[in-house]
């Protein structure tokens, strides 16, 4: 889930913190003081994020495009010029453009808001903005929600009290409202200072950005990973199920499947599993001698040394399905929707079991076959031949087929006696007594007309198979029962 | 600060699913078709059934034209409502079907057997078209609406469900419906007063309902009356858009003429009531082959209907609004969005990022291009779409694919990967090991597939399948070393028979037969003194000697079928089977070469301070190997075999007693001790322990302590006198 940072420039964030202590601060100063805290920390322990920087006054500016070079987005922090009036919808306006572009409409994002809180007066402010909204035209709509699914989080370079005295607090909330209610605010505890800024950057970084740790098992066999990026929670029917489902930091795997039995799921969000030390042996190496300290440096080469799980089961999952394949490849996990059924192809997740169970090899002794993929007890309207007379192309198709075979008799004696049946159904069903009517009356036609060269039998079937059509029309329950079928006439040429 | 009633709305903004609720007013749909004499009236809209061919149209009164009643209408556009409800949504979006006359016909149930229009078909059948001669002041359409609203408080099986699974939050399970009237009213005034008739049926039905477990009190109710009339008159009934008769009901009037615009408007109705949309597939390549030219083609386009979630990309983005392919029909209440058939060039196999994936339904569902593109997907093909772009560029934005007799259109990704340049596998953790068991694990994955168990096969265990097939996975792994160079056996074909057989849940005396003759095969090479596959690399000169070899082996296989010995009399047997058969305890002097080795060993473990549990020290073995340097690593992977505790096999009998207490950790454990003691750790949290076994002193415990105690007491057992 790519970040973007929002950074206000303007003259606002250039005031003074009031300290007792010798040191003068800007708001400005503290700002940057925890952003870079969070971009130090995502350079260590959430690397694969991408992050972009904004800087908003009254114009908004790209600093940095989507970049996972850290050092690339401090160096623009320290860099910042101020400007002049705040004005929060142009910077989101911006916001939604730069996501946009780089990851379309469907990509989560997430957006941190750095602010002190004074949000702007008169015409661009944010008050301004939110009074307004509802008499807007199509083109100058409010930008919130984003059409890509976001998650806000605004950190407020100011205390909860300060932005409670104005509006600023009810306008944020109000924003955070509107682009959708994923996210927070958060504001500074106790006086403006280094530590508490910090201790507010802390917590999104506890939120939002620290690394998801899970272990993967196969049996007795497992590997501790990172999953990149964290999983969200999912809710499915907010009505029935209001509480979000999370993922286990237990992943555990329940058998294997073909890729072509998966075909394609649809997927919620996919994610990197990455194998990870996890130093599980801090007090028996914490004596902190000198040996200690010089090797330190190959920690992760001898990492690479240990025999991994994940990478054992990234070689034959590669191996099985791409043999040949050179493109650099990683082990990926996807998420269904969650629920007893996410694909219907699979039938209940909870009912596939081991293959050893069955009488005989569900995928055959040379993999010639699959048990997948699961069929559905009803057939599907285009599957099953139905019969649909809205149009009347339709009907005509459906008569012309029999008039087609009926002059084809005896040789088509089956396929008329089933097209038969299959109009005498539907016109019962639709309550359409007079098309059994006209259809007997055509066969009675054709009977007339056939010719001399005719077979015998040809003339007998058309007039039975009028005279039941007839019979049908008439509602009677002894011809007119759905699931009767009109039989051939059993005639006998042969002697 | 947090602001805790942001977290107080769990659901607020969380990744929204289904934009529909379970049970929505969609989840129950009444039909309330009017059967009252005045339906048999023609629709006068005439269909030519009779088209002759110009050969034979010489001297041939062609027939008449046939009409449909009103009737006919109806039911088939109602049916063709059901076709594309039930292509789309098969499961738990429900429809009742009720006709109306001088009473009511409930012809199926909310019972999910029931859900088809195959039976309903077969139903309306019976009924049969509208009689004519019926008195009609006998006959009105009330009574299928009040028949409808009773119906709507009866419970559904997903209701029912739901509700036994949510237990105490049961309240959470609404009970919400529509119903879908098409009659001929009379005029304004009597859309009226059959308004008021439900919203007081709804009153008494939820009063009903209140003192019942199968039925529901209704929250909502949506009316939507289709007054139908035939073609060539005025109407006597006004449309009037959604409103609110009480907080209960709203309703809807529909004015349409009866044929081909009832058919469209059920058509716009099923995909309003169900959050559909359209795509029309263009450019498909078809065969002409009425014609007498079979090699020409021509392209064809389809319609499909869908969840409109497949085109949400399109409405977010704006693209959709400017985007060439749209196009809005003559009522301008539809619009469907292009999509370019791609020609598929292989059948090849590959995973696509897909988002989305929705059941389709094709409008004109018996058109020759329709069941053209309907059987080739159903063939096993799959068809990727192109969405033109007012750009000119191509994306792949969709795909058509059947699964099981089911098409589905998927969504497939086409912005740019927020996953893209993954940090190389080689050079994390494990990356730097080069003789992972791939193959070997390939063929473990296959043996470890999944199929589809039926729900009615019921499993004594009472796992049901996916326990029983993770069950399978721990067995399989109880000893799987990951590496080459960390095992002999299983790079000896010779040891394949009973690996296979020794991880089955139970075996057979004949799967016994097999393992015992694996070890007697094993037993035979010793003898003959044949080459081991034991990993030579990094330890110098020709590595261990051959007995050494066997030793080693022999220990590894005895640590696997160690694993397995507990669950089955068979399975002890096989282990029995070795320790009676392996190679005869080392010499003495191999012994104090080994001596010397652990020493070294134990070193290294009181170094690191080990005095973990049993579970922790068998990890930190595996760690500590990767932790040596790469000499000593590979020399430490063939001293990990012989280090193992003494042979056994001067007490057969005893071995399974005789395992070392889990509290005597100093010194050096063996690879063999650290996996029975975790083997042993995992079963022993499976059952409580024997009482004997808990209290033994050196594993030995008195039996029949207490009648030590009691004897000559003249104790009750059980109430009854001993003697």
């Amino acid at each position: 889930m790519p970040t973007v940072v929002l950074m206000d420039v303007s003259l606002s964030m250039t005031r003074p913190v009031s300290l007792d202590g010798i040191e003068e601060f800007q708001r400005k100063n503290l700002a940057v003081h925890g952003l870079n805290m969070l971009f130090e920390h995502m350079a260590s322990n959430y690397r694969l994020e991408f992050t972009s920087l904004m800087a908003f006054s009254s114009l908004w500016e790209l600093l940095v495009p989507f970049t996972r070079d850290y050092n690339a987005l401090q160096e623009a922090l320290s860099n910042l010029e101020d400007y002049d009036k705040t004005c929060v919808e142009a910077a989101l306006n911006g916001v939604s453009n730069v996501v946009q572009q780089e990851w379309g409409s469907a990509c989560p994002c997430q957006v941190v808001l750095v602010t002190d809180g004074s949000l702007g007066i008169g015409k661009g402010s944010l008050r301004h903005s939110l009074q307004t909204l509802k008499q807007r035209g199509d083109d100058k709509k409010f930008p919130l929600p984003f059409p890509f699914p976001t998650k806000l989080f605004i950190m407020c370079i100011a205390n909860a009290e300060e932005l409670q005295m104005t509006d600023a607090m009810d306008n944020l909330e109000e924003l955070l409202c509107l682009s959708g209610g994923d996210g927070q605010i958060f504001t500074m505890e106790g006086p403006l200072c280094m530590k508490s800024v910090q201790t507010m950057f802390g917590k999104l970084i506890d939120l939002v950005y620290s690394p998801f740790h899970a272990v993967l098992h196969c049996g007795n066999l497992s590997s501790d990973v990172q999953v990149f990026p964290r999983p969200e929670p999912v809710v499915m029917d907010e009505e029935v199920e209001p509480m979000p489902r999370t993922v286990s930091t237990d992943l555990e795997i329940v058998g294997f499947i073909e890729i072509a039995d998966i075909a394609s799921p649809p997927v919620i969000s996919r994610h990197l599993v990455l194998p990870i030390a996890v130093n599980k042996d801090v007090d028996e190496v914490g004596t902190g001698t000198t040996d200690e300290l010089e090797e330190e440096p190959s920690a992760s080469q001898m990492a690479g040394k240990s025999p991994n799980f994940c990478v054992l089961l990234h070689g034959s999952l590669k191996f099985a399905f791409l043999p040949l394949s050179k493109k650099k490849s990683n082990l990926m996990m996807s998420l269904f929707d969650p629920g007893p059924e996410p694909l219907p192809w699979l039938g209940k997740i909870s009912h596939l079991g081991p293959i050893s169970e069955a009488a005989d090899n569900p995928y055959g002794e040379d993999d010639s076959k699959s048990p997948f993929p699961v069929q559905p007890q009803v057939k599907r309207s285009y599957a099953q031949n139905v019969t649909v007379w809205i149009k009347a192309s339709g009907l005509q198709t459906d008569v012309q087929k029999i008039l087609r075979n009926a002059r084809k008799l005896p040789d088509k004696t089956q396929t008329f006696y089933k097209e038969l049946n299959r109009l005498r159904k539907a016109a019962l069903a639709f309550g359409f007594w007079e098309l059994l009517k006209g259809v007997a009356d055509l066969l009675e036609r054709e009977c007339t007309m056939l010719p001399d060269s005719a077979h015998p039998d040809a003339a007998f079937q058309l007039s039975h198979a009028a005279q039941q059509l007839k019979l049908a029309s008439t509602g009677d329950s002894q011809y007119a029962a759905f699931d009767h079928n009109i039989v051939p006439m059993h005639t006998d040429f042969s002697s | 600060m947090l602001f805790p009633d942001r977290e107080a709305l769990p659901s607020q903004g969380f990744h929204q699913i289904c934009k529909m609720k379970m049970f929505s007013v969609a989840h129950k749909t009444v039909f309330v078709v009017d059967h009252c004499p005045y339906m048999a009236e023609s629709s006068r809209q005439q269909v030519e059934c009779d088209v002759l061919t110009k050969s034979r149209a010489q001297g041939v009164i062609p027939l008449a034209p046939v009409s449909k009643s009103l009737w006919t209408c109806a039911v088939e556009c109602s049916m063709e409502y059901c076709r594309i409800l039930y292509d789309v949504y098969p499961k738990d979006k429900l429809v009742n079907y009720i006709v109306s006359d001088s009473e009511f016909h409930i012809l199926n149930s909310w019972r999910r057997e029931d859900q088809s229009t195959h039976e309903l078909m077969s139903a309306l059948a019976a009924v049969g078209p509208p009689n004519p001669r019926e008195d009609p002041e006998c006959c009105s359409i009330l009574h299928g609406l009040v028949a409808a609203v009773e119906s709507l408080c009866k419970i559904t099986e997903l209701q029912h469900e739901k509700r036994i699974a949510l237990m105490d939050t049961a309240d959470r399970v609404a009970n919400r419906g529509r119903i879908i009237c098409l009659t001929n009213a009379k005029s304004d005034t009597h859309v009226r007063m059959l308004e008021d008739c439900i919203q007081e049926t709804i009153i008494e039905q939820n009063k009903l309902a209140a003192g019942s477990d199968r039925l529901m009190a209704i929250q909502q109710c949506e009316l939507v009356l289709v007054h139908i009339y035939p073609q060539g008159e005025d109407t006597l009934v006004s449309d009037r858009p959604k409103k609110e008769i009480s907080p209960l009901l709203t309703s809807e009037v529909h004015s349409v003429r009866a044929g081909r615009h009832l058919a469209t408007k059920l058509n716009i109705l099923v995909q309003q009531h169900f959050d559909l949309a359209s795509t029309t597939i263009t450019n498909i390549p078809m065969k002409v082959k009425e014609e007498q030219h079979a090699n020409t083609s021509a392209n064809y386009d389809v319609e499909l209907l869908h969840h409109r979630d497949a085109h949400l990309e399109f409405f977010k983005s704006g693209e959709y609004l400017h985007m060439a392919g749209t196009s809005t029909r003559e009522n301008g209440l539809k619009e469907t969005v292009t999509l370019k058939w791609c020609t598929p060039r292989t059948n090849s196999i590959e995973l696509h990022y897909c988002t989305g994936a929705y059941r389709i339904s094709p409008t004109d569902v018996n058109s020759r291009p329709s069941s053209c593109l309907t059987n080739f997907l159903l063939n096993g093909r799959s068809v990727l779409l192109e969405q033109p772009r007012k750009s000119g560029s191509k994306v792949i934005s969709h795909m058509l694919s059947s699964h099981g007799g089911e098409i589905f259109l998927h969504v497939l990704n086409s912005n740019r990967s927020t996953l893209e340049d993954p940090p190389s596998i080689s050079e994390g953790c494990g990356g730097r090991v080069t003789d992972y068991r791939i193959t070997d694990f390939g063929e473990f994955m296959r043996e470890n597939r999944l199929t589809p168990v039926s729900e009615s096969s019921h499993d004594p265990s009472g796992k049901l399948p996916a326990e029983r097939a993770k069950a399978q996975l721990e067995r399989h792994t109880r000893y799987w070393p990951m590496i080459i160079s960390q095992t002999t056996i299983f790079n000896m074909q010779a040891v394949v028979p009973l690996a296979n057989l020794i991880v089955k849940e139970t075996l057979t005396d004949e799967d016994v037969l097999t393992c015992q003759k694996t070890v007697y095969n094993l037993v035979d090479m010793e003898r003959k003194n044949d080459p081991l596959p034991i990993s030579t690399v990094g330890s110098r000169g020709k590595g261990p000697k051959r007995d050494e070899q066997y030793r080693i082996m022999w220990n590894e296989l005895e640590t696997l079928v160690k694993t397995h010995a507990g669950a089955t009399d068979r399975h002890q047997r096989v282990l029995d089977c070795i320790i009676a058969c392996r190679s005869k305890p080392p010499e003495e002097e191999d012994r104090k070469k080994r001596g010397r080795k652990r020493e070294e060993r134990e070193d290294r473990t009181e170094k690191n301070g080990s005095k973990e549990t049993d579970d922790k020290s068998w990890q930190d073995s595996e760690r500590s190997v990767g932790l040596m340097d790469k000499d000593e690593q590979e020399s430490e992977v063939i001293k990990d075999s012989p280090d193992s505790p003494e042979p056994l096999n001067k007490k057969p009998r005893l071995t399974s007693e005789e395992i070392q207490p889990p509290e005597r950790t100093k010194g050096p454990v063996s690879l063999l001790t650290m996996w029975s003691n975790r083997i042993t750790a995992v079963n022993s949290r499976k059952h409580q322990e024997f009482f004997g076994r808990a209290s033994s002193v050196n594993s030995k415990f008195e039996l029949y302590q207490h009648l030590k105690d009691e004897n000559g007491m003249d104790v009750h057992e059980n109430g009854k006198a001993t003697r």
